[in-house]
């Protein structure tokens, strides 16, 4: 239990508590209790952990890892209590006895009726308490601090059986392993003395044990609960490892077979003591029963884990430091920073955060602004941090200690506040910026260059004979139009328009005038701009003529012919009509750019080039027009959005550049006609015109001293070495970022993160919004697989495979992503397969319990799956720009996403929207009933599954068509009628939608059978089945397994 | 024996050139890395400077294959060769959307080449002194002309 011991300093860190009792204490009372075998029974000597092996507690075999996971991190809080004033300097870490911690806490013998309580509260109830409250049992059992409460789930195996139970050694095994420490130790004698060390063992303290049935305490009983009987115990030797991955763990029995049928070595005296000492809290996956074999066929998949609950944010963290932002704005790959360089070495997963600074904000939790128009914005003299809840004042409130750089700064005569007995400012309360871990900052003159720029935007749109054709123009007229009464910043805003085909079009908006004038320039070599100060006009001033614009220009384009495209010269255009404000640029393009500069050539059909060093050629731009016009729009704050309509290759990865890095998103809708994307083009350009829009901004995020971040990944372009310039921003667009050490140890015990991004509110003030957040550093690899966010480092992975598929093969791309996952997990395993022989077995943290499936999912997502065939190369772009945004959840979902069945719902009379529960399936071809309808729902579409043997009345009352229509003619289409049915899908449908409002999602109807529609709609996208060369959930888990045991 | 020496004068010239070029762009990489400049300048100015230092190279190059001083040739062909393929792939100027991510290498690229430089620069000092003693003793005595060689 090196892990243990070595978490133990940090805690006592925490703790700051004074040392422990000295080591030697611990060992001669761990040899007593060595001795103290009979109150065990016989058996006990196996779970007898020798000094050494103690601290290693983990069962190796409790597969319940779940639990284990659930209850460390419910632990956390408790010792942060005392952490979260981090004006404390704590104590250094001269921590002595660090693994001494689980020799300490046996209770005496003499108490044999009472609990081997272990405090889950030490922290809360302050260190100084230990020796003595463990006697009594009462005492032990201390009301459990709130913060476990959250977490009920915590396994809980069912120690209230009688004391003979624990000559039951196997059953013993899946006791979730901290709990098993005390309630063998219940026996051990004299170990009391050193119980005053346990405090530094807070995972622990939860556990309570209790063997006699009165010792029960009430937090117990509670907890029991939560996990229901126990299983049917079940003869396969599989099915032990249900434990493992089942979300609600099942716990005891099964394990009972388990420990006789897989744990035959531990019968010697020396490994039983390994097994007792697991405390630690992993998952694991039987995979073999004998090691060696390998099973297949025998081998349950439906135990693998699933993230069927969507994303679960982890809530340690949170709770840990209470002061720290919402994880809406920032998640860390973990919470728990390494402190040196060998230890980042060692953890294979990328070490950072994703940040979305504009996420939205349910109702009740809005960042609230604050306004320091006398003393100018509190801020560290010399690293520029931003007053937050973490500094610390000093001198009775005349200095302020910086958290990030532990600079002393003087408080100004206005900001100044007497300090209360507990060093705490009296106007804590009234001070936002020093009690939440959001806020909003109205930035006075200094922080601007120039006065804040209205909201402008301005359309690029694409008139040549397909855009005509398609209906694209008249629904984006339509839709503009309908917004100007809702675009931000009235009566500010601005807008603009030009068109083009083989020729530009500009149109002089003029107030004064009452219809636009069209002026078109030809001279694509030279372009210049007529009216320069006309063409973007003052919205409010310039309505009338705006509105006869939009009302004729579907009108004046209508018998259009022109087949060409000066994509490039209007772009040109129209950066020089806005070059000087800036503002957003929407484009909406439909064919392949044909003249001019940056004209692009059909490419990426070439089947020979895949799979050659030269694949990813296709997939950056092909002209560097497009990344210097990005370059140049992002240097004049413009923001472009590019929507793509063709049917036909449009080079999105060339199009796209200019979303990317411009802070702009790419909007793809392939073969667009206005019949059936209508709404959903209407939706979104609706959204992204009327969604609360930052402008101008630039975005930093510091962190303390001796972390520094390295690299960025999303749409935005980096001004300086960490200062990312953005254009625009909303809430849709999340950033991920890697961080490093900069000094091979880090001293600090903790690190905080500042995100700052100063913008201009559509409103016309200049803003500073900043997070902040903390996260305890560590020595401890387990500790790091511990706090791990699973959310994140997906976020990061998916980030950085598809940066790679611009410079490799989409091959090398997806194997890195697997590579770094059993990397990762190897680790982990050599962490803990050592003492416990997890020949067989895979072994996973708990919280990354869904990484093997997510990095599945993630190689079998557009943007990376298979090659030339399995998707289209605009498609394929999209996909990855698309990716390059997406926060954590939405990212999550995209990736794993929901399977809903839904025809009994609609079948069963007298239901409500309200009422339908949605309950996920396992994305895999078995989840589907031929006699069933599903919903598939990823966030950008919906996908409505007919099983052949549908009654033919769902099918007929929601369609109002005969089942055995073609649907894919595309004219079967959903649309509410008078049935009862009808209205209930449309409900379901519309709640759906109101979950991801970001997108509008098309429904596309399949029927079961009908190929290739079937494949491409559904079927390629059930992540967890075998498809397209890929392997299936089951395999890819057995291939990692293979590869973690080659190297193990 | 004094064309030798003008030759050498010639050389002495280009390597300073490309001296001067190789230092100035890490300069601008380094006032980039330190936020003294921004990127758009920075890279605009490298960019500017790029195509003449692979032209000067390259005439440096063929100079010594023309003058018959194979040595000398064969030491300045990788680079010259490397600098082809990075124009043949387009890539030899810097990326200003993604300058940052590439920062630290195009930095150790051009340390690099500019250690080179230095390298070779104290060879032409060396041949060019020694050119220059050669011509003085020929003029001296036209019979020991070039034993060195």
């Amino acid at each position: 239990m090196e892990t243990m011991g070595t978490k133990n300093p940090n805690r006592g860190n925490f703790h700051q508590r004074p040392s422990p009792p000295p080591f030697a204490a611990v060992s001669q009372s761990t040899t007593s209790f060595l001795s103290s075998g009979p109150v065990v029974g016989s058996e006990a000597p196996a779970f007898r952990p020798t000094p050494l092996s103690a601290p290693q507690t983990t069962r190796p075999f409790l597969s319940s890892g779940p639990m284990v996971g659930s209850e460390a991190s419910g632990f956390r809080p408790t010792q942060t209590g005392k952490y979260d004033d981090p004006s404390i300097p704590p104590p250094p870490s001269s921590y002595a006895p660090p693994s001494v911690g689980p020799f300490q806490r046996f209770p005496t013998p003499q108490f044999p009726s009472t609990a081997q309580v272990v405090f889950p509260c030490n922290s809360a109830l302050g260190q100084p308490v230990f020796s003595p409250p463990i006697r009594p049992p009462a005492g032990h059992v201390p009301s459990p601090p709130s913060s476990l409460h959250p977490q009920p789930q915590v396994p809980y195996v069912p120690m209230g059986s009688p004391p003979q139970s624990i000559n039951h050694v196997p059953s013993s095994m899946n006791v979730p392993p901290s709990s098993l420490d005390p309630s063998f130790s219940a026996p051990r004698t004299t170990l009391e003395s050193s119980q005053s060390a346990f405090p530094g063992y807070p995972s622990m303290p939860s556990k309570v044990v209790t063997q006699p049935p009165p010792v029960q305490s009430t937090p117990f009983a509670t907890r029991q609960g939560g996990y229901g009987p126990p299983p049917p115990a079940t003869s396969s030797p599989f099915l032990a490892h249900q434990g493992g991955y089942v979300p609600r763990p099942p716990v005891a029995a099964p394990l009972g077979v388990y420990s006789r049928e897989q744990m035959p070595h531990q019968g010697s005296g020396p490994q039983m003591g390994a097994v007792q000492g697991l405390t630690e809290d992993f998952s694991s996956l039987s995979l073999a029963s004998v090691p060696g074999t390998t099973i297949d066929q025998g081998f349950d998949s439906k135990a693998l884990p699933r993230p069927l609950d969507g994303d679960v944010e982890p809530k340690s963290f949170a709770e840990m430091y209470p002061m720290n932002c919402s994880s809406r704005y920032l998640r860390l790959t973990t919470s728990a920073i390494p402190n040196s360089q060998s230890l980042v070495s060692r953890w294979h997963l990328p070490l950072g955060a994703v940040v979305c600074p504009l996420a939205e904000a349910p109702d009740g939790e809005e960042v609230p602004i604050v306004n320091f128009a006398p003393t100018g914005i509190v801020r560290c003299r010399r690293c520029r941090t931003y007053v937050n809840p973490y500094v610390t004042f000093t001198d009775g409130g005349r200095k302020w200690r910086c958290n990030i750089c532990a600079l002393l700064n003087d408080v100004s005569g206005d900001y100044f506040a007497h300090l209360d007995a507990s060093g705490r400012r009296v106007d804590l309360n009234e001070r936002p910026e020093l009690s939440k871990g959001s806020v909003e900052f109205i930035a006075p003159a200094e922080y601007m260059v120039r006065p804040p720029m209205p909201p402008r935007y301005f359309f690029l749109i694409d008139v040549s004979i397909s855009a005509v054709r398609s209906g694209m123009l008249e629904v984006v007229a339509q839709t503009i139009k309908s917004c100007l009464d809702k675009l931000p910043g009235c009566p500010r805003t601005q807008i603009g328009f030009i068109t083009f085909d083989s020729t530009i079009h500009f149109y002089n908006m003029k107030s004064s005038l009452t219809q636009p004038q069209m002026m078109v320039v030809s001279d694509l070599d030279d372009i210049f701009v007529p009216l320069p100060d006309d063409l973007l006009v003052n919205l409010s001033e310039s309505r009338t003529v705006v509105d006869a614009f939009l009302d004729s220009l579907s009108s004046m384009f209508q018998d259009n012919v022109n087949v060409e495209s000066a994509f490039g010269p209007a772009l040109k255009a129209a950066f020089m009509v806005m070059g000087q404000l800036g503002g957003k640029l929407l484009i909406f393009q439909n064919t392949l750019p044909s003249l001019g500069v940056g004209r692009l050539r059909l490419r990426g059909d070439d089947l020979r080039v895949y799979g050659t060093d030269k694949e990813h050629v296709l997939r950056i731009p092909e002209d560097p027009f497009y990344k210097q016009m990005a370059a140049d729009c992002t240097k004049c704050q413009i923001a472009v959005d590019v929507y793509a309509f063709s049917d036909k290759y449009t080079d999105i990865a060339s199009l796209g550049t200019l979303a990317k890095y411009t802070g702009g998103q790419v909007y793809y809708y392939p073969s667009f006609h206005s019949a059936i994307h209508k709404e959903k083009l209407r939706h979104e350009l609706a959204r992204d015109l009327t969604r609360e829009t930052a402008w101008e901004a630039v975005m930093r995020i510091r962190c303390g001293k001796g972390v520094r971040f390295t690299s960025y990944h999303g749409n935005f372009m980096l001004r300086s070495t960490d200062l990312l310039a953005l254009p625009a921003v909303d809430c849709d667009k999340a950033y991920a970022m890697q961080l490093n050490l900069e000094e091979t140890l880090l001293t600090t015990q903790t690190v905080y993160f500042q995100v700052a991004l100063l913008y201009t509110s559509s409103s016309g003030e200049r803003r500073i919004r900043v997070h902040t957040a903390a996260a305890p550093v560590v020595a401890d690899l387990g500790e790091m697989y511990r706090q791990a966010d699973t959310g994140s480092i997906v976020s990061l992975f998916c980030r950085l495979a598809i940066e790679k598929t611009l410079s490799y093969k989409l091959e090398e791309a997806r194997n890195s992503v697997q590579q770094r996952i059993v990397k990762a997990l190897r680790e982990y395993r050599n962490l803990y397969a050592v003492q416990h022989r997890l020949v067989g077995r895979m072994i996973y943290p708990e919280t990354l319990k869904f990484l093997p499936l997510y990095g599945l999912a993630l190689c079998k997502s557009i943007a990376l799956r298979g090659g030339y065939a399995d998707a289209q190369l605009d498609e394929r772009c999209a996909a990855g720009h698309a990716m390059m945004t997406l926060p954590v959840k939405r990212l999550l979902k995209l990736l794993y996403p929901n399977l809903v069945r839904i025809d009994e719902y609609l079948v069963k009379a007298s239901s409500m929207a309200d009422e339908f529960n949605i309950s996920r399936l396992p994305l895999m071809a078995d989840s589907l009933d031929s006699r069933g309808l599903y919903v598939y729902d990823d966030g950008f579409r919906f996908v409505i599954w007919f099983g052949k043997m549908l009654s033919p009345d769902i099918a007929m009352n929601l369609l109002r068509e005969d089942f055995a229509t073609d649907f894919s003619k595309n004219q079967v289409t959903l649309c509410e009628n008078d049935s009862e049915m009808s209205r209930k899908m449309m409900a379901v449908i519309k709640k759906f939608r109101e979950i991801d409002p970001y997108i509008y999602q098309l429904c596309h109807l399949v029927r079961q059978g009908e190929q290739p529609r079937e494949g491409y709609f559904l079927l390629g996208n059930l992540v967890e089945d075998q498809t397209g060369g890929m392997s299936g959930y089951l395999d890819w888990i057995l291939q990692m397994h293979r590869q973690l045991q080659q190297n193990a | 024996m004094v064309c030798e020496v003008i030759l050498w004068v010639i050389f002495f010239i280009f390597n300073m050139t490309l001296l001067a070029l190789d230092f100035y762009q890490i300069v601008c990489l380094s006032d980039l890395e330190a936020d003294y400049m921004n990127l758009y300048e920075s890279s605009s100015r490298i960019n500017a400077v790029i195509v003449p230092e692979f032209v000067v190279h390259g005439l440096f190059c063929s100079l010594f294959l023309v003058t018959a001083h194979w040595f000398m040739f064969l030491l300045m062909l990788p680079i010259a060769y490397y600098n082809t393929m990075l124009f043949i792939k387009r890539q030899h100027l810097i990326d200003v959307t993604e300058v940052f991510r590439f920062l630290k290498a195009e930095k150790k690229y051009r340390v690099i080449k500019l250690s080179f430089y230095l390298v070779l620069l104290v060879l032409v000092i060396f041949r060019f002194v020694l050119s220059m003693l050669n011509s003085i003793v020929d003029e001296d005595d036209g019979v020991h002309g070039s034993w060195w060689y």
